[in-house]
């Protein structure tokens, strides 16, 4: 908050914030949806490809996969634990475990087996954070880390082949024409939605990140709510590295590279604030797919890999500047 | 130095918000050797007027003038240049620095280009031993007391060689003993010739120190006069518009049997072998000087830093109050020190605030229950006069006074049978200090029983039915009513005998 | 008690000696000229990315894109070459380098984003120029004489890289204890609002911050491009856990405020004698990354709780 809006809010209490935090909020929240709508207009028009079936059932499959990182990623942010960075580890860890163990305890285990242990990687880093009270850059940085090189020791360095192709057959199968894998992401979605915005639990997590303090003397468990954020995080990219898994039937221990960025940018492009306390899963997603569309509109033009990560990168640092400007504006 | 005359004089300041006129027309006129005391309620406008002063806003009207010529200062370094010095409410220093280094920030003295560390100790020692504080100006900043850091803070300020000093709310974190240190310190400024500007809450202070007394209200200038001549109440009747004649009623309430009892509490540092009982009906005071250890006491019996030794018991049962949560469990409720800081959660609206530490049973699956969360907070809100009433606003919009009731709203809904409140009235104006006090009396003379802390005498005196003093750690018998005395009071706090 | 105190503030010496025992019991010869030249050869470039990140970090700021600017700054020195000449070109890289600071700086000071997500961001902006400047393929240099030049070793020891790296952290630790300047970046770090009431500028210091990490980078880049004769885009992407894991373990705090060079030099040195033991024992790359890995939360986690923490409510608001 700037000295002025401090002073402000200290001097008057006005009405008039009201009004400015929900215009500023209608704003972003009505960008997101005019920018995706344009995103589809302009893809529609440039590309023949693009509003076609095949090319969006497409774009949310590559989607499903990174949203089931963003809806846990969302706790992490809103929870005001900035980002994890151990995402690609854990996602190598879904991919490599639940593709390495099937022939030892078969597919179904082994899938579960694998999303457990990343979970359980979530749970060391939330301890570090929330009980240890690391920064959690730096504890994610860490035991992303190590988990990736534990993994990577564990099948000696090599790229993971499946065994198993009926499972391959499952997760690329289809529901109603929609692939399984996408509506497993929507699942996830909803119940995160559900949690986040419904649950006692969520309250506790938006309580947690815009005061701690305030929020552990009003009796919330904040160590356990901050390292559940990341137990959260750590599940989901586990499962969105198990299904990547299995549907590629190969893991290397490099499978979840870039997933960690993906997913904040799409949560950071949806309005979530980095600061915690605010922020939701439908928003998230929104960024999501405004991100995904984009960097599909891109490959169809040809755009070259390294200029879509300089617009993913300048997309970051836009949202998140304007996010400043626009709370600055709003006085919140 | 000048001695004497005129050395700030304000005409007409205003200053206008985007929709907001934070102050209209503002005159002001300091003096040498003079202490001018800006007293007013919270959003009178005393905050700004500083600000402007000190550079950090330009008035939309209205000119300044140091020594008679007009100046315009648009950063802090220009009122610093022109020798005006703030001592701010909220600490301004760097705690990984030392003493020294924090007395000279932004003006170190320098050798050959490196910082001259043997001058910059030397002086710093010297101002110190003038002001009188016992402080070695190696040691890191961040070890030392709040009330160590606040003469560190007046050091800076001080040995800058101001020509005016603005202070604002000095006192807030300090005992009654260190303000009686302070205002020994504020005399040899003003003996040395020095323009004091004073603000505070506080009105027996303003009377004992000031010379001159301006009263703002609203972003106006109410009136500006001697200090000789005005009373505490007649100041009060200018800051609200109204007369206030008792400022701290007790509510009469029957007392009944023991509630929280607490034996040979401690933690190994900030206090030991602490015993009291608190009974239903009854209002427990807590006081001492910053740092004795009452903070430290109340955040154990409500278990954000459990005690290591002695033991809890509520209404005759012991209770392992090992989390805030079982803390909530055995019936214990408390609204913390700073509100800002650890009081109320900004981003969430007043129906969140309210509802926190009850959500579980709101919720029926994990989901919590929107109409039974609204139904709590309308009824709150409307029985503590929460204003505006609309739960649905976020809290940081509303005023500091409306802030703290929600707070306290927020654990009436837990049932609680002891409530402990850490200074609930600290920074809040006059008028809501009032409804505060009456909505403790109305809990007490519902059978709750309350602790509650408090800096300030008159408050203490005022509304409490015993009182215990805690000094160094440890905590004296309690004080009955019928005993009360300021005296007495700060002889306990203080360890000195009562004169 | 009075020993534990002394062992926590010179941890970093301490775990430094033990490093260097085991290294030497462990590794035959590890203890030799060669060997250690060697060791901090490899060290250098880790340790001058580490003495702009441990300016940062005193400040309260990170800067995570510093792999990608060590890339980008190794290519514009390589691929200037032919038109600009060697040393121009490795000018050319230095600028590379610090402009790249100064848009993480402005990104911070002017746009106020948050420096995490602000580097996060030019991480991977910078890390794509890299492979958009280069086609994804590795640049070779046009004088492959120069490379043998610059790995010689002086008085025994030193290369060119290290000797750098040693004097420019001698200088920092001056810097940092004795002028104005450095004083005054620990008071932006440890309360910057207190820090602008007496007149110093915060977001000058950081912005300046930056620009000081990204020409560090920029050079650690440069002189690693030059001594591999080749810019790759590549180059630079696992190094950001070992120089944060460099500057934590020489007790520089990721909070701001607190922090030394000669702190980060034994940081730095820690890291390149366990890199070095470990690659002459054959350890594979996986498994020096859990180990760099297991030293950074270690020492993280042993600073939070062994640290002579301030009384309770002695401690000062540090806002932000």
């Amino acid at each position: 908050m700037t000295d002025a809006s401090a002073a402000l809010s200290e001097e008057t209490g006005s009405t008039r914030f009201r009004k400015d935090g929900r215009w500023a909020a209608l704003l972003s929240r009505a960008g997101l949806s005019i920018a995706i709508l344009a995103v589809i207009a302009y893809g529609s028009a440039v590309s023949p490809v693009f509003f076609t079936t095949g090319n969006l059932v497409n774009v949310m499959t590559s989607m499903a996969i990174i949203g089931i990182v963003v809806v846990g990623m969302t706790f992490v942010l809103v929870v005001g634990g900035l980002a994890d960075l151990s995402v690609p580890a854990t996602i190598a860890c879904g991919a490599i475990l639940s593709l390495a163990l099937q022939p030892m305890i078969g597919p179904v285990p082994a899938f579960v087996a694998a999303i457990g242990l990343a979970g359980l990687c979530g749970l060391v880093s939330g301890v570090l954070v929330g009980y240890v009270g690391i920064n959690p850059i730096i504890a994610t940085l860490g035991i992303g880390t190590i988990v990736l090189g534990i993994v990577q020791a564990s099948v000696g360095g090599v790229i993971v082949y499946g065994t198993n192709p009926e499972t391959a057959m499952l997760v690329k199968s289809r529901l109603f024409g929609i692939p399984t894998i996408v509506l497993i992401f929507l699942a996830v979605a909803l119940a995160g939605n559900f949690l986040l915005a419904r649950s006692w639990w969520g309250r506790w997590t938006f309580a947690t990140g815009g005061n701690p303090k305030a929020a552990e003397a009003a009796a919330v468990p904040v160590r356990a709510v901050k390292a559940g954020a990341f137990v959260i995080t750590g599940l989901c990219s586990g499962l969105s590295g198990a299904l990547l898994g299995l549907t590629l039937q190969s893991a290397r221990p490099l499978v979840g590279t870039g997933y960690e960025f993906s997913a904040i940018t799409a949560v950071v492009v949806g309005g979530v604030s980095i600061m915690g306390g605010a922020g939701s899963v439908p928003r998230a997603v929104a960024g999501l797919v405004f991100v995904q569309l984009l960097t599909n509109v891109m490959v169809l033009q040809g755009v070259r890999t390294p200029v879509q990560g300089l617009v993913l990168g300048l997309l970051i640092a836009g949202a998140v500047a304007l996010d400043v400007a626009l709370r600055r504006r709003g006085g919140a | 130095m000048a001695a004497s005359g005129s050395a700030l004089r304000m005409r007409g300041i205003s200053k206008t918000f985007p929709g907001v006129k934070a102050l209209s027309d503002v005159s002001l006129c300091a003096e040498y050797g003079r202490v001018h005391a800006i007293v007013g309620e919270n959003g009178a406008g005393k905050s700004t007027l500083m600000k402007i002063l000190s550079g950090a806003y330009p008035p939309s009207a209205g000119t300044t003038e140091v020594d008679g010529a007009e100046v315009r200062m648009r950063k802090p370094a220009d009122a610093q240049k022109l020798g005006i010095r703030m001592v701010h409410q909220e600490l301004n220093l760097v705690p990984d620095l030392s003493v020294a280094e924090n007395v000279y920030l932004g003006r170190m003295p320098r050798r050959r280009g490196f910082v001259d560390r043997a001058a910059m100790l030397r002086d710093t020692k010297a101002v110190l031993e003038e002001l009188g504080a016992a402080i070695d100006p190696k040691v890191r900043l961040g070890e030392l007391s709040i009330s160590q850091q606040q003469l560190v803070e007046i050091a800076k300020a001080y040995s800058a060689g101001p020509r005016i000093i603005v202070l604002d709310e000095p006192t807030s974190s300090l005992s009654e003993h260190e303000t009686a240190a302070l205002f020994r310190i504020l005399r040899t400024m003003k003996a040395a010739g020095i323009a004091i500007i004073y603000i505070s809450h506080r009105l027996k202070e303003v009377l004992e120190i000031a010379d001159d007394v301006t009263v703002l209200r609203d972003g106006r200038l109410i009136d500006t006069r001697p200090a000789a001549g005005i009373t505490a109440a007649e100041m009060i009747r200018l800051m609200v518009g109204r007369e206030v004649t008792n400022v701290f009623p007790k509510t009469p309430s029957e007392i009944g049997t023991p509630v929280l009892k607490v034996v040979g509490l401690g933690d190994g540092r900030d206090f030991q072998d602490i015993s009291f009982e608190v009974r239903a009906g009854e209002i427990l005071g807590l006081t001492g000087l910053v740092g004795a250890g009452r903070t430290e006491l109340a955040r154990a019996i409500f278990g954000l830093t459990p005690a290591s030794e002695g033991r809890i018991e509520i209404n005759g049962m012991a209770a392992a109050i090992t989390s805030p949560a079982a803390a909530v469990k055995a019936g214990i409720a408390y609204v913390p020190e700073d509100r800002k800081d650890s009081g109320i959660i900004p981003s969430m609206s007043v129906r969140e605030n309210i509802s926190l530490p009850v959500l579980r049973r709101l919720s029926r699956l994990g989901r919590v229950s929107m109409s039974a969360d609204r139904r709590l907070a309308t009824k709150y809100t409307r029985d503590f006069a929460i204003a505006p009433p609309d739960p649905e606003r976020r809290i940081e919009q509303l005023s500091g006074g409306n802030q703290q009731k929600a707070v306290i709203a927020r654990w009436l809904s837990t049932s609680p049978s002891v409530l402990i409140l850490d200074e609930p009235t600290r920074g809040v104006d006059v008028g809501a200090k009032a409804e505060i006090h009456r909505i403790i009396g109305e809990l007490v003379a519902g059978g709750m029983a309350v602790v509650m802390i408090s800096s300030e005498l008159p408050e203490v005196l005022g509304v409490c039915d015993r009182v215990v003093v805690m000094r160094d750690g440890r905590a004296s018998p309690p004080v009955a009513r019928a005993e009360f005395s300021e005296e007495r009071i700060m002889a306990l706090a203080t360890g000195e005998a009562a004169a | 008690m009075n020993l534990g105190a002394t062992i926590v503030r010179f941890r970093v010496a301490v775990i430094l000696g033990l490093t260097l025992l085991c290294a030497s019991l462990l590794v035959p010869g590890f203890l030799g000229a060669t060997t250690l030249s060697l060791g901090l050869d490899r060290g250098a470039t880790v340790g001058l990315i580490a003495i702009g990140m441990t300016v940062l970090l005193i400040a309260r700021q990170i800067d995570l894109s510093v792999g990608s600017t060590f890339a980008l700054a190794g290519i514009v020195a390589v691929m200037l070459q032919p038109s600009l000449g060697i040393w121009p070109a490795a000018m050319a890289g230095l600028i590379a380098g610090a402009a790249a600071g100064a848009i993480n700086g402005l990104l911070v000071v002017t746009f106020k984003v948050n420096p995490l997500v602000a580097t996060l961001a030019t991480m991977l902006i910078f890390r794509s120029a890299a492979h958009w400047l280069t086609d994804s393929q590795p640049v070779p240099g046009t004088d492959i004489m120069l490379s043998v030049s610059l790995s010689k070793i002086h008085l025994g020891i030193f290369t060119l890289r290290s000797a750098l790296f040693i004097g420019a952290v001698l200088l920092l630790h001056v810097w940092l204890t004795r002028t104005v300047a450095g004083r005054n970046l620990f008071a932006v770090g440890s309360n910057a609002e207190a820090a602008k009431a007496s007149g110093i500028s915060p977001g000058r210091t950081v912005f300046l911050g930056f620009i000081f990490a990204g020409l560090f980078a920029g050079l650690a880049g440069v002189l690693q491009s030059l001594t591999t004769n080749t810019g790759s885009p590549v180059f630079g992407s696992e190094l950001l856990v070992a120089v944060i894991a460099a500057v934590v373990v020489g007790g520089t705090r990721i909070e701001g405020g607190r922090g030394s060079a000669l702190g980060t030099l034994g940081g730095v040195l820690t890291i390149a004698s366990l890199t070095t033991a470990m690659e002459f024992q054959s350890v594979p790359a996986y498994v020096q990354q859990v180990v760099a890995g297991c030293i950074l939360i270690l020492l993280v986690v042993l600073d939070r709780t062994v640290r002579p923490g301030p009384r309770s409510h002695a401690a000062t608001g540090g806002t932000h």
